[in-house]
């Protein structure tokens, strides 16, 4: 089919145009960003773990993991990654990373989604590994998906981002919630003070 | 009298067992749906929004289409436009041979369903790989789905074990633990994703101003699917768009609540253009969609954001499930959809309804299901699929309310059916709504005659 025989089809079946509304809604807000998006993360099955930006991050997750063997992560300041999306192969290659460390850039205190733009090749390491850290700046949470969609941006040499909340889960056996359908079996939110 | 909805419910009916259990299961997805929107104070008015962003955008979808496509173009991605459910096969059969895949993997897509896109590929050499969880189940039992959220919620644990024996993805005999299910499914599937050579997704919102394609899961499977294959195709319907993050958010608020009565889905991802190395295609489908615009009456049901609120609030679908409906999209929007769609092919689902309207209070987008179900009722007859026992019985309805001296003698002689026996007035063939309910009495005297002599007094 041509793209203009439609266009036309549809602007001749269209019998009367809507004006765009205005939207002026004030989302849900709350009086502590920090407590209502930990307990959201919770709620959806994560974990929210507090550090400081000087801590030892590196440190801090190989505690959280400690049975972790295979970290990937193309983040200049984690160095406990054996495997680097941005110079991997192939995505293939990423099977088997036991725990992808990245970057969030947006927290949601109404539904635990962290939007996570693509800043690496591969962008497998978000879902493909067994469990994932998503680390924060606490300046980054924002009430609402309003305030949300108001700020995320995309990296333009990849044009592709995603908010995750929680773990992978499924509940498509009887209703029965199991954590890790397809991808991450747990994710750890670390919020840098 | 009877109509195929009918007929199928009556077979489902037959286990009572799993029929309570399917109109518990949808009416506790309604409760928590309904604990998220009290939740948000301001409810009411995204629905209002909703519906409103959705009327402009679809009464001005050629201008968002064109914008859509123009931002898509940009970055490189190859847009596609189907006409009908053939061309979309067509061409998705043809981008796959371009590329020499033999297997692709695939997330839910409702539309695939409309155009019966596996059936297709599978002729043609394909192995197409359902990922979702529960659509996985269905195409290895070779069934489809009942449900447009919950598609295999009316398959027990037992039969899912059972099935995973056979299919070798269970190696413990008995185990029908759902957890452990899962993860043998899990187990299974990272293997397709390795090997595929193409991965394909719906599409649940196409952002206009800025080219995104907004595909929301639970499991992931949408971005396994498209983050190892080196080809991602999105097919998706023409409606499907908003114009912009704005109005996107307040359809990402309203989407999941409505559907799972979960605060969000676990994955909301944003493609706007190929990863590196790989390509990207749209396929945008008409399928009639162009034409339902024309109709004045029911053009709002394009708004749909197929959330299923709808379907777990139905007292009809709760009680008769997805199996009853000749449509592939069941419940009160699938009933619409249908009539939309083909209304000779598909009226007999209009029967499903007890126009309790509930629907209609629950729609996201306030397309109003359950009412547009009681306007397709009123067109019956020009369709030509007007039952002609009811139009006798009107005919009939109306000389009496016309004539109120036959009325009166009429009722005068009404209690006489009390002394009909009880078998023939529960006749099936004879009176299809004396199932399950006992006939009334008549009074004697009628309330006509107790109120005359009651103003005598």
């Amino acid at each position: 089919m041509k793209k203009e025989d439609l266009l036309q089809k549809l602007r001749q079946n269209t019998k009367e145009q809507y004006d765009m509304p205005d939207i002026n809604i004030q989302g849900l807000t709350y009086p502590d960003l920090f407590v209502q998006f930990r307990e959201m993360t919770e709620t959806v099955g994560g974990k929210v773990v507090s550090a400081r930006k000087t801590d030892d991050i590196n440190q801090l997750v190989r505690n959280l993991y400690p049975e972790a063997k295979t970290f990937a992560s193309s983040l200049p300041y984690i160095n406990i990654a054996q495997k680097n999306p941005d110079t991997v192969t192939d995505a293939t290659d990423l099977n088997g990373t036991d725990v992808g460390i990245v970057e969030g850039k947006v927290g949601v205190a109404e539904n635990g989604c962290i939007w996570i733009p693509q800043t690496m090749k591969e962008k497998a390491v978000c879902f493909i590994s067994e469990y994932l850290v998503i680390i924060i700046d606490r300046q980054n949470l924002v009430n609402n998906m309003h305030e949300a969609y108001a700020r995320i941006d995309m990296d333009e040499q990849y044009n592709f981002g995603t908010f995750i909340s929680g773990p992978s889960k499924t509940a498509d056996i009887e209703q029965a919630l199991v954590m890790g359908a397809q991808a991450a079996r747990g994710v750890t939110v670390i919020v840098l003070e | 009298m009877s109509t195929i909805h009918s007929q199928r419910a009556h077979e489902v009916l037959q286990d009572k067992e799993k029929v309570s259990r399917h109109d518990q299961t949808f009416w506790s997805v309604r409760e928590k749906r309904d604990a998220m929107a009290s939740a948000v104070p301001e409810w009411e008015q995204l629905r209002d929004l909703a519906s409103a962003i959705k009327r402009h955008t679809i009464t001005h979808l050629a201008d968002y289409l064109e914008q859509f496509t123009q931002q898509l173009e940009s970055r490189g991605v190859i847009v596609h436009w189907a006409n009908d459910a053939q061309e979309l096969n067509e061409m998705v059969y043809g981008i796959l041979e371009t590329h020499k895949v033999t297997k692709m993997v695939k997330s839910k897509s409702m539309l695939t369903e409309e155009c019966h896109l596996n059936e297709y590929l599978i002729a043609r050499g394909i192995d197409v790989v359902e990922t979702d969880l529960g659509e996985r189940i269905l195409q290895l039992m070779h069934s489809a789905p009942a449900h447009i959220v919950m598609p295999a919620i009316h398959i027990t644990r037992e039969q899912v074990g059972q099935l995973f024996e056979e299919k070798d993805i269970s190696k413990e005999q008995g185990n029908y633990d759902p957890t452990y299910l899962t993860q043998c499914a899990r187990q299974s599937l990272r293997h397709e994703f390795m090997e595929a050579g193409a991965g394909l997704t719906g599409c649940n919102f196409g952002v206009a101003k800025t080219g995104d394609v907004v595909v929301c899961t639970n499991e992931g499977n949408a971005d396994m699917s498209t983050s190892v294959p080196k080809l991602h195709i999105v097919t998706m319907g023409i409606e499907k768009l908003v114009p912009d993050y704005k109005s996107l958010a307040v359809f990402q608020r309203l989407l999941c609540r409505s559907a799972t009565g979960q605060p969000t889905t676990t994955y909301t991802s944003h493609f706007r253009q190929a990863r590196p190395g790989a390509e990207m295609h749209v396929v945008l489908l008409d399928n009639d969609r162009s034409e339902m615009m024309a109709n004045t009456q029911h053009w709002e049901t394009l708004k749909c954001i197929r959330c299923g609120a709808c379907m777990n609030t139905c007292p009809v679908y709760r009680r008769s499930t997805g199996a009853s409906y000749t449509y592939f999209i069941p419940g009160p929007i699938g009933v619409d959809l249908g009539m939309l769609h083909d209304p000779k092919r598909y009226s007999d689902n209009v029967s499903a309804c007890s126009l309790c309207m509930s629907c209609d209070e629950v729609c996201p987008v306030e397309l109003k299901p359950g009412s547009q179900i009681y306007d397709w009722r009123q067109s019956l007859e020009s369709i030509g699929s007007a039952d002609p026992m009811k139009k006798v019985m009107s005919q009939g309805m109306r000389f009496l309310f016309n004539n109120p001296s036959v009325y009166t003698s009429v009722l005068r002689f009404a209690p006489l059916a009390n002394i009909v026996p009880d078998a023939m007035t529960r006749s099936r063939k004879l009176n299809a709504w004396s199932v399950g309910h006992t006939m009334p009495q008549f009074a004697k005297p009628s309330f006509h005659q107790w109120w005359k002599k009651q103003n005598k007094k």
